[in-house]
């Protein structure tokens, strides 16, 4: 990990706490990574390097509405329903294409398709979530958050700065990892590196958090990668004019705005 | 003619048969012991080179050949790999294999494949084996299909085993759907599955193959069959029954030789002389040739297999002629002394012969040819040194009361040429081509006119599979594959643009179309547009930068910066500007233009309507299916949409899938370079062939757009390539070693006439063999392609044989018609045998598993029964006619 980071990091530890289970550990990290304040926005440039070093990339704007009321991890604000608003930028070809996401903790989650060009909008339904988000090495499933009732966690370590947490799929036909591994910052709660590994007990797959900014109070990754170790591809995303509470409504996450971006909101 | 006193190595040879023999023992150890040191302990002898097999088709062109080079650029390109394929079949369900047990055996065999990788040497930390991220099987790959009005479902195309057979059926119709799995995954008649499992490296084919075998195998028995192919297994397969060839067939062809020089020789301890130069020749010809450092390749395998006819000819000349004369001295030193004065010369010149015409492979441009024809030269020069020196030697070491009853007998008062079956043949035929001899030569010139018909029927072709038996496992394959699919041969044609876009006078055109821009973002009430287009247009103009790409790089990263610091008033103003520059730069995109997708759509069309293709996959059918699915799904919209925005967009919807890296197999991810993925039925170079020509001949009868630029890859297409190349480089070193021959004839004989008088046989025996294969309609393939040197070299030995002998007999006797009685008893006699033995032991090569190896068992022994027939018919009867001009001179 750099060096840098760890700086960061160390920052957050003056916060120090009492022995949390591991119950109270992923709470806290779904909090930090998917449910901080009330809703988000944030410009993506989403950089994509094949094993070949050839290089892709778009730029998007993500809106994020949760339905908790409160932010308070007391009130279950570490898992809840939530909207998505993500409307792609660039490349021009596909500027003004747009995804809305709405997150059900009871059922599959609704996601609709806006694609200009073909003056098309499509419900999309999808038998799982962990299919590429628009081509990267992030799933869908990364970008929204995976239930935390979906995996048994279990603490395997403690080390000086991390929790680290084996994650198992209650239903591992549903996904294509055996387990996951994560190394969750003791005090700002960030998980810095999530590891994936096969049946075989291979790991194939890799994110880390590669920049950590504290933004309106909040730790805030704001430049993450995903590797894919098979294919050898690698994606990362770059966070700016990353924002909390912006008072986002919740009529903007509708089929209508679908095709009428609430450009405003969206810069 | 005959030389009075012998060469100097003769005598040594006589002299010393001790040194000789332990001069060869110890060399040859010598040559084997620097092979097998390395090979077994290559730690120890790392200096040395190791045995190295290759079975790799590809190799039969050289590593830098341009198409070679251009292949594997383009594997590298679009991430291609090279595949294990499994064809599942059940033809005893109504449905196929799409029922609940057939799957779910599918369903564990691509679950069991997946775990079929193994550390691998060369990348510590890596793993080798089966690629899963790209493997194609019904649980790995993406369905796309209505889900109820404007609804879409993304989905497994079977996510798990089907419990009904309803389930099994709609997995099977889904997959019918989508253009890329239908006659690829799922066969055209529902009926078959085939998976692929590609593979990092193709050597780990065999532990594949074997993993997948043994897993089908401790399944309970089902009527489900499972065929395990593709062009790495063939490869695989292929070097392990090269080596039990070389460790069956070739012994076994000696040993068919052994027996047939026993029955024609009698005393056993002289027959084993020739097998032991036989044996030398060949060990140490392979022993230098693991030494130098090539591979064992399917040509140069062969290499044993051609060097022990050729090793056994010198000595069957010896041996026969010893046997003659032996008789008549009693004295093994006098006798073998006559018959190497007899037969040094022709020995010389029938080596010399040899080796050119294996040394004119070195013509062509084939490797592995060449490296064949330079070691079968080294092996021949080797038959020829040890058979001149050893042979004695071995006489010598002899006892002579072991020699005793040995030769050919003469009974008292009975006629000297009647005494066995053959002499008495032989006697006949030799008298009858001096009173027919007009006859013979009316024959031959009919024979001939047949071979010339012939060779205008021959057919040129060639099929790496089809050098298994048609027996075979992978050719049983092969065939139920290519019947229930659209074909398992895979060529590539490689599509990018011939010209790049517009890079002269670039600003001027840039600032018209930003000043297009401005005006639409005017109308559409942008605040600020005016300043903020302004702005950019003086930074174009103002700048420096005239290659298209610098320009509009710059300007980006200039409108980029201010983008970011734009205030809410001017940042509709810059985005818009900013969109404009990447637009333009997109233009380069050329594979998301309808225009060459379409044409692409029009390509694949016309060759799917060649015969030979099953059908092909692109980018074009990616567009076109996810285009259907997120329309209506009604077949009115399984076209390319209207504008490469939409092309775009459909391609994101579909890169939102379990496998986003799929298209970069189709397209790179500029989209200014696209492959079209032929399935052909057939891997016959002719028919690979032919689907390039009509290929250039479409794309010239309809120019594409963009100059694309159509380039053929893959395997299928290499084929071709060192096809061609070996046709033609094998007519060059034909023709040259013809000429060498020749002249090497005329200056033996020192007669232009004589010269040409021994170059008939020779001709007529290759023009017939020719002659019958094209009229039998066998392919003109790869060993059939090499054999004309062998042809070349080995027919022209009898021709020397029967003429040094004839101008030496004719000077004794004075006159030719006197001759005919002599030259039909020992000269004849010795190359009866010869071409019995050598032909006959060829032939259990016909029982080999490998084509190729066949090929040359039919071929070699026709050649040699063939010339020697010629030889013996043809030349007496030219002499007959042309006695005079022939012996004017020596009169």
């Amino acid at each position: 990990m750099p060096i840098f980071l760890l700086l960061i990091l160390l920052f957050f530890s003056s916060i120090t706490s009492a022995a949390l289970s591991v119950e109270e550990i992923v709470q806290r990290a779904n909090k930090t990574i998917y449910y901080q304040g009330q809703d988000g926005r944030a410009q993506v440039k989403m950089t994509i390097t094949d094993s070949q070093g050839r290089e892709r990339s778009r730029r998007l704007t993500i809106l994020r509405l949760d339905e908790s009321k409160s932010d308070a991890i007391e009130d279950g604000a570490y898992e809840s329903g939530q909207k998505f608003y993500v409307y792609f930028q660039r490349p021009a070809d596909v500027n003004k294409m747009a995804f809305l996401v709405w997150k059900h903790l009871d059922k599959e989650d609704d996601r609709w398709l806006y694609l200009p060009a073909l003056d098309l909008v499509k419900r999309i339904a999808a038998t799982d979530k962990r299919t590429s988000f628009v081509g990267s090495d992030f799933f869908y499933e990364d970008v929204s958050g995976r239930r935390l009732n979906e995996d048994t966690h279990e603490l395997l370590e403690t080390t000086k700065n991390y929790y680290i947490i084996k994650n198992t799929p209650k239903n591992p036909a549903s996904v294509e990892f055996d387990y996951y591994k994560m190394y969750i910052h003791k005090t700002s709660f960030i998980p810095v590196q999530v590891e994936y590994f096969d049946k075989k007990g291979t790991k194939y797959r890799e994110a880390k958090a590669l920049a950590i900014d504290t933004i309106q109070g909040f730790p805030t990754v704001t430049k993450a990668s995903m590797e894919n170790l098979r294919t050898g591809s690698k994606t990362i995303m770059a966070y700016r004019k990353v924002e909390y509470n912006v008072g986002l409504d919740d009529t903007l996450f509708t089929e209508r705005f679908l095709r009428k971006a609430p450009k405003k909101k969206l810069r | 003619m005959s030389q009075d006193k012998n060469n100097v190595l003769i005598q040594y040879s006589v002299n010393h048969p001790k040194v000789i023999s332990w001069a060869m023992g110890l060399s040859t150890l010598l040559l084997i012991a620097l092979a097998v040191l390395p090979s077994l302990w290559p730690a120890t002898f790392n200096a040395l080179n190791p045995l190295a097999v290759d079975t790799d088709p590809e190799n039969m062109l050289a590593e830098d050949a341009p198409v070679r080079v251009f292949h594997n650029e383009m594997k590298r390109t679009f991430s291609l790999s090279d595949m294990v394929v499994v064809g599942v079949v059940n033809e005893a369900h109504p449905n196929g294999v799409f029922n609940p047990e057939s799957l779910q055996r599918v369903y564990e065999l691509t679950e069991f494949a997946k775990t079929l990788t193994w550390p691998d040497p060369e990348n510590p930390g890596k793993q080798g084996g089966v690629i899963e991220v790209d493997m194609l099987a019904p649980s790995t790959v993406d369905n796309m299909e209505q889900g109820g009005p404007g609804i879409v479902n993304f989905s497994w195309l079977m996510a798990k085993p089907p419990t009904t057979e309803a389930e099994a059926l709609a997995i099977r119709d889904q997959a019918l759907r989508i253009p890329l799995l239908k006659d690829t995954l799922v066969s055209n008649d529902g009926k078959a599955l085939a998976l692929y499992l590609p593979l990092t490296e193709k050597h780990y084919s065999y532990d594949v193959r074997e993993a997948l075998l043994g897993k089908i195998a401790s399944w309970p028995a089902s009527k489900d069959q499972f065929h395990i192919t593709g062009l790495p297994v063939a490869e695989d397969t292929f070097g392990v029954e090269m080596f039990i060839q070389m460790a069956i067939s070739a012994p076994l062809a000696m040993l068919v030789i052994f027996l047939l020089l026993w029955f024609f020789f009698k005393k056993l301890l002289l027959v084993v002389s020739p097998m032991i130069v036989a044996m030398v020749c060949s060990l140490s010809a392979m022993g230098a040739l693991i030494i130098s450092g090539n591979t064992v390749h399917i040509m140069s395998s062969m290499i044993p297999i051609f060097i022990m006819p050729i090793a056994v000819l010198d000595a069957i000349h010896i041996l026969s002629d010893f046997f003659d004369e032996y008789p008549k001295h009693q004295n093994r030193r006098k006798a073998i002394l006559v018959v190497m004065r007899h037969l040094y010369k022709p020995m010389l010149f029938t080596t010399l012969t040899t080796m050119a015409g294996f040394a004119s492979l070195a013509l062509t441009p084939i490797p592995p040819v060449q490296v064949f024809g330079l070691f079968i030269s080294l092996g021949v020069f080797l038959a020829w040194f040890w058979t001149i020196t050893f042979i004695p030697a071995f006489i010598m070491l002899m006892p002579e009361e072991k020699l005793a009853d040995f030769g050919h007998k003469v009974k008292a008062g009975s006629n000297e040429q009647t005494t066995t079956p053959m002499s008495r043949l032989l006697n006949g035929i030799g008298q009858q081509t001096y009173r027919h001899a007009r006859l013979v030569l009316m024959s031959t010139a009919a024979a001939v006119f047949v071979a010339v018909y012939g060779i205008s029927q021959i057919n040129i072709n060639d099929n790496p599979i089809k050098w298994f038996d048609s027996e075979h496992p992978i050719r049983v394959a092969d065939k139920v594959l290519n019947e229930h699919f659209g074909g398992t041969y895979m060529a590539y044609l490689e599509l990018e643009p011939g010209q790049t876009n517009g890079d002269e006078n670039i600003a001027p055109l840039l600032i018209k179309r930003l000043a297009e821009q401005q005006t639409i973002a005017i109308e559409n009430e942008i605040e600020n547009a005016n300043i903020v287009f302004n702005t950019v247009r003086q930074r174009i103009e103002q700048s420096q930068k005239n290659n298209r790409s610098a320009l509009l790089k710059s300007t980006q990263s200039f409108v980029e910066t201010e983008l970011d610091k734009a205030r809410d008033d001017t940042y509709d103003a810059w985005d818009a500007v900013m969109i404009f520059l990447d637009e333009e730069r997109q233009r380069d995109e050329i594979f998301k233009q309808p225009e060459a997708l379409n044409y692409m759509v029009q390509l694949q069309d016309y060759l799917a309507s060649l015969e030979v293709v099953g059908k092909s996959n692109s980018v074009a059918d990616i567009v076109k299916t996810v285009h259907r699915e997120l329309l209506s799904g009604n077949e009115s919209q399984f076209r390319i949409p209207d504008s490469a925005n939409a092309v775009a967009q459909t391609l994101v919807t579909y890169q939102n899938s379990h496998r986003p890296h799929d298209l970069w197999h189709f397209v790179t991810p500029d989209y200014r370079k696209a492959v079209v993925m032929v399935q052909l039925t057939s891997g016959d170079n002719q028919d690979m062939a032919a689907v390039a020509q009509a290929l250039d001949r479409y794309i010239s009868e309809n120019p594409p757009p963009f100059a694309l630029k159509p380039q053929w890859f893959g395997l299928t297409y290499i084929n071709v390539i060192w096809q061609d190349e070996m046709v033609a480089g094998m007519a060059k070193a034909f023709a040259g070693s013809f000429v060498i021959v020749m002249l090497m004839m005329i200056f033996l004989f020192r007669s232009i006439l004589w010269g040409v008088l021994a170059m008939v046989p020779l001709t007529v025996t290759v023009g017939l063999i020719y002659g019958v294969i094209g009229i039998i309609g066998k392919d003109y393939d790869m060993p059939v392609a090499v054999l004309s040197a062998l042809s070349l070299g080995l027919a022209i030995d009898y021709a020397i044989h029967f003429l040094a002998r004839a101008r030496q007999i004719v000077e004794k006797m004075g006159n030719w018609r006197d001759s005919i009685s002599p030259m039909f008893a020992e000269p004849a006699r010795a190359i009866t045998r010869n071409a019995i033995v050598v032909g006959v032991g060829f032939l259990p090569l016909l029982a080999a598993p490998l084509v190729p190896y066949q090929t040359v068992g039919v071929f070699i022994a026709s050649i040699l029964i063939l010339a020697g027939v010629a030889s013996l018919l043809i030349l007496p009867a030219m002499i007959t006619v042309m006695e005079k001009r022939l012996f004017r001179a020596r009169k």
